[in-house]
């Protein structure tokens, strides 16, 4: 037994070069779809992958064209439109209640009384559709991929080929993209064959050649989104040719949507490439060439062929075409048949280009001059890849008979068109968004040329009114997880103790770009380790810059308020950056080292601007300074609690008594044979040693310092516990504590800014601010209640600011907290309440304020 | 939108990799109130010159020219010494 699909749970073979279309017609399926609003039954039309007609649930994908799909052997394929199916749908009686559903009715039906409309839309959406989405599968599973190029070519025709091989000849690094297999759309074996020879002499030529790679659109740049099946491609290219082709027009009359109904690209590819007949009995009418000359190919295919060139007046049938009447000089004539092909004329497939009107985009081949013959194609195309390209030729439309199917995939016929005219809607663009024309799957393909004609031959006086509407991405239907594509390939960074803390039991979080520990465990008994014993927190994700050269103190001096110049070697100070306004931007350390050199550690969030801030600074003052961020080169782990010392002197020989390494002073030190700089700082309040060493090394001394400090009742802790604890201190967090445009005074940091210096980034700003009142202010709060983050302030009934940290403190006995609050009448009020509970204002730290225990 | 920089280091890279810096503009002196510098932008349609740093990259600065119109960078740019 051959290949073969399941379709509905039939068997139907497969002959080699198949789509599922061919294969489903040979096995003479003729319903391939119902119509999204009155559920009449649609067939092959394009063959092209230009028109909503043949979409399938395939391999369980919703909404994919058959007609452009290669069959594969245990395929399967299901009809999802139509209920109980799209053979016998008995939601096909919407098509007899045409009158109670009016173009835009549920606009304007179903609205009162309001709870209706709820009912309505369920069954409304129930009853239409295109098929449903998979459940339960993850979305974006596909990587994006950037790619450069000088020029881009979309669409793997004569036209596009040749343009290709000619750029790629004369050096330029080419791509070109192909919807399909190289001429999988193409019915004539002489254009089949140009084509193969043309691949080749493009590939000899470097041009790399993508297959079922769709282009998305042009976006500015000119940047085109590619999606392909494994991939989605992120393409900048110099430039584009748009080398997409066309696709003959729709002509609209009585009848026009029957299943039978071909273009005639359409009905040659199914009789010439896949062997099958379209039908027995076949009205071809054809105003084209190449419409005349495929009707004698169909001929040749053992269908009875009839030629006409007089306009369609209507096809008859039920379910499918049983007869057609067309115009002849003679007049009217009725002629009994199974199939009508058309070719009145042409579409030219221009979205692209249209989309980038003002970019890099040139159009060659049949999208400029349509119904070209191979050697115009091939000549327009490497006019293109020469830079002169085309302007697009003028398509004249094919004219509107009285009634018929605008737009397949929307279903709005000419007769809900004019009901819209008539209610005022007079122009293509609003005509589109008051009756969906062209916003369906084919995005105005087969549907954006007759919207346009008809709105055009109406509305003389205004001239835009018959305008094409806007062309905006997708330019074809693409799946909507292919949007997401590449959103998942987020960078987390990660310490050197990460897998340390994973083994020890740590719940992480992310914080920023790092994943680091929440807690181990129990973050009060974290909290307490800290007070009581001790307690290891990572913090490797600091940022950590070396700042060295001639000019490192002036530039330290200029850009930070801190005081500088009288800040000894082994010494450190709290600094905060602030911003030309004076805002504070960050928080963080800064470390005199010898020879003129600093060390400045700044938030572990805030470190990729330090770096550009700094860097901009060193540029725009011409100064000499060498700035090395060792953020990621560098790990840090801090020791802190009453006991962090005796654990510390286990390890090193080097003097680390509060008299060598007081309080906020830092040394080179040497911890379990790990070469560490020892920096004392008070960040949880406790006596604290941050141990900044060589990445490399951080699990061992993470190891050496657990170990030596299980005596002493020491254990890892994490963000959790550190909320707490630096709240009980009243240490603020950056970012969460504090608001965009707050200045030191606002936060009480006043004390960090030496006003005095001769001049600093911000001072300015800060000295026209100190003549004005303070509207709002940090404060410490006690809460009689829960603690609560980020709930409103009140002093009375009025919102006076928010609580932007709270925490339940052992050590403050009570739920203590920050917060802003805005002055009320001058001054700022004391008893407040937030949640409903009590809240005053009071002094900070809440813990220790005298800091004996930071300087013990 | 995507927008390719010419960065003097790293060659064109898409815009994505860079932080934008704003206006270049000439330095106040140290003491002079530079209230306009920090609250008023000139943001007019054309070419202006602006700073752009390459944070995904070589991590340093330039000052290049881009038309606010047709996004058109000049490729004449100048590296940071910093």
């Amino acid at each position: 037994m051959g290949d073969a699909l399941r379709f509905e749970g039939r068997r139907v073979a497969v002959e080699p070069g198949d789509t599922v279309a061919s294969a489903l017609y040979r096995a003479g399926v003729r319903t391939f779809t119902r119509s999204l609003k009155y559920h009449r039954r649609r067939g092959l039309f394009c063959m092209t992958g230009d028109c909503p007609n043949c979409s399938l649930n395939v391999d369980g994908d919703p909404g994919v064209r058959a007609c452009t799909t290669d069959a594969r052997d245990g395929q399967v394929v299901l009809r999802e439109s139509g209920w109980p199916s799209a053979e016998h749908d008995l939601l096909h009686m919407t098509d007899r209640l045409r009158r109670f559903l009016p173009v835009g009715f549920y606009s304007k039906t179903f609205i009162r009384p309001r709870f209706v409309w709820g009912l309505a839309e369920r069954v409304i959406r129930r009853a239409t559709g295109v098929g449903r989405l998979p459940a339960g599968r993850a979305a974006g599973a596909k990587p994006a991929r950037a790619v450069h190029v000088d020029l881009l070519v979309v669409g793997g025709g004569v036209a596009g080929l040749a343009a290709a091989a000619e750029a790629g000849a004369a050096g330029s690094r080419v791509m070109l993209v192909e919807e399909r297999r190289l001429g999988a759309t193409v019915w004539d074996a002489r254009a089949v064959a140009r084509i193969e020879a043309l691949a080749q002499e493009a590939t000899a030529a470097g041009v790399r050649i993508l297959e079922r790679h769709t282009a998305v659109g042009v976006y500015e740049g000119p940047f085109v989104p590619v999606v392909g099946p494994d991939e989605v491609l992120h393409i900048e290219a110099a430039r584009v040719i748009a080398a997409t082709g066309a696709v003959e027009a729709h002509a609209v009359f009585p009848g026009n949507d029957l299943p039978g109904v071909f273009l005639s690209r359409g009905a040659a590819l199914l009789g010439v490439r896949h062997g099958v007949r379209p039908g027995r009995r076949a009205v071809v009418v054809a105003t084209t060439d190449e419409g005349r000359t495929s009707a004698e190919a169909l001929r040749s295919t053992g269908v009875e062929v009839l030629i006409h060139d007089g306009p369609v007046i209507a096809a008859e049938g039920s379910g499918r075409v049983r007869a057609v009447i067309i115009e002849t000089p003679s007049g009217r004539e009725r002629i009994t048949c199974d199939t009508l092909v058309l070719s009145l004329g042409w579409a030219p497939r221009d979205a692209l280009l249209r989309m980038g009107t003002d970019q890099e985009v040139a159009g060659a081949g049949e999208v400029v001059i349509p119904g070209c013959s191979l050697e115009e194609a091939e000549a327009s195309g490497r006019r293109a890849a020469n830079g002169r390209g085309e302007a697009a030729s003028d398509v004249p439309t094919v004219p509107l008979a009285s009634d018929g199917y605008v737009c397949l995939c929307e279903d709005v016929s000419l007769h809900d068109l004019e009901q819209a005219w008539d209610e005022g809607w007079r122009s293509s663009e609003i005509l589109k968004r008051y009756t969906t024309a062209t916003m369906g799957p084919c995005q105005g393909a087969v549907c954006g040329r007759p919207l346009a004609a008809f709105a055009g031959a109406r509305a003389d006086a205004v001239a835009t009114a018959g305008a094409r509407t806007t062309a905006r991405p997708p330019a074809r239907p693409i799946p909507l997880e292919d949007l997401a594509a590449g959103v998942d390939e987020s960078i987390e960074q990660r310490t050197s103790l990460h897998d340390r803390h994973l083994e020890l039991g740590a719940r992480t979080e992310r914080s920023g770009s790092w994943s680091r520990p929440t807690t181990f465990g129990d973050i009060e008994q974290e909290i307490s380790a800290v007070r009581h014993r001790a307690g290891l927190l990572d913090v490797g994700t600091l940022g950590k810059f070396l700042v060295a050269g001639r000019d490192a103190a002036e530039l330290m001096d200029r850009v930070f308020p801190v005081r500088v110049r009288d800040l000894a070697p082994g010494r450190s100070r709290y600094l905060v950056a602030l911003d030309g306004a004076g805002y504070v931007m960050d928080d963080g350390l800064l470390a005199a080292l010898d020879r003129g050199r600093f060390y400045l550690c700044s938030t572990s969030g805030g470190a990729p601007a330090m770096e550009a801030w700094l860097r901009d600074w060193i540029d725009r003052w011409d100064l000499h300074v060498h700035l090395l961020d060792q953020t990621a080169q560098l790990g840090a782990i801090l020791l802190a609690g009453p006991n962090a010392r005796t654990i510390l002197e286990r390890l090193t020989g080097d003097d680390v008594s509060a008299g060598a390494l007081p309080h906020m002073r830092h040394a080179e030190i040497t911890v379990a044979d790990v070469p560490c700089r020892a920096l004392r700082v008070g960040f949880v309040g406790e006596v604290g040693f941050e141990l900044h060493h060589d990445r490399s090394r951080g699990p061992e001394l993470y190891d050496a310092l657990l170990e030596a400090g299980r005596p002493e009742g020491a254990q890892p802790f994490g963000l959790g516990a550190l909320d707490t604890l630096r709240l009980e201190k009243g240490h603020l967090y950056l970012g969460q504590d504090t608001l965009p445009d707050d200045h030191p005074a606002k936060l009480g940091l006043q004390w960090a800014v030496a006003m005095d210096k001769p001049g600093f980034v911000g001072k300015p700003a800060l000295e026209r601010m100190r003549a004005l009142p303070l509207e709002r202010t940090m404060v410490g709060l006690r809460i009689d209640g829960e603690p609560r983050r980020g709930i409103p302030l009140l002093a009375g009934d009025r919102v006076v600011g928010r609580v932007t940290s709270s925490a339940r403190s052992e050590a403050a006995g009570g739920t203590i907290a920050l917060g802003w609050i805005r002055a009320v009448d001058g001054a700022f009020p004391t008893e407040l309440f937030a949640g409903g509970s009590r809240t005053t204002v009071v002094p900070t730290p809440f813990y220790d304020p005298e800091g004996a225990r930071v300087h013990a | 939108m995507s927008l390719m920089v010419p960065c003097p280091r790293c060659g064109p890279r898409p815009q994505e990799e860079f932080t934008f810096g704003g206006e270049l503009r000439a330095l106040p002196a140290e003491d002079v109130d530079d209230f306009a510098r920090v609250y008023l932008r000139r943001n007019a349609p054309g070419p202006q010159p602006e700073r752009w740093f390459h944070a995904f990259g070589c991590r340093r600065w330039m000052s290049l020219t881009r038309d606010t119109v047709t996004n058109r960078i000049d490729p004449d740019v100048t590296p940071s010494g910093g």
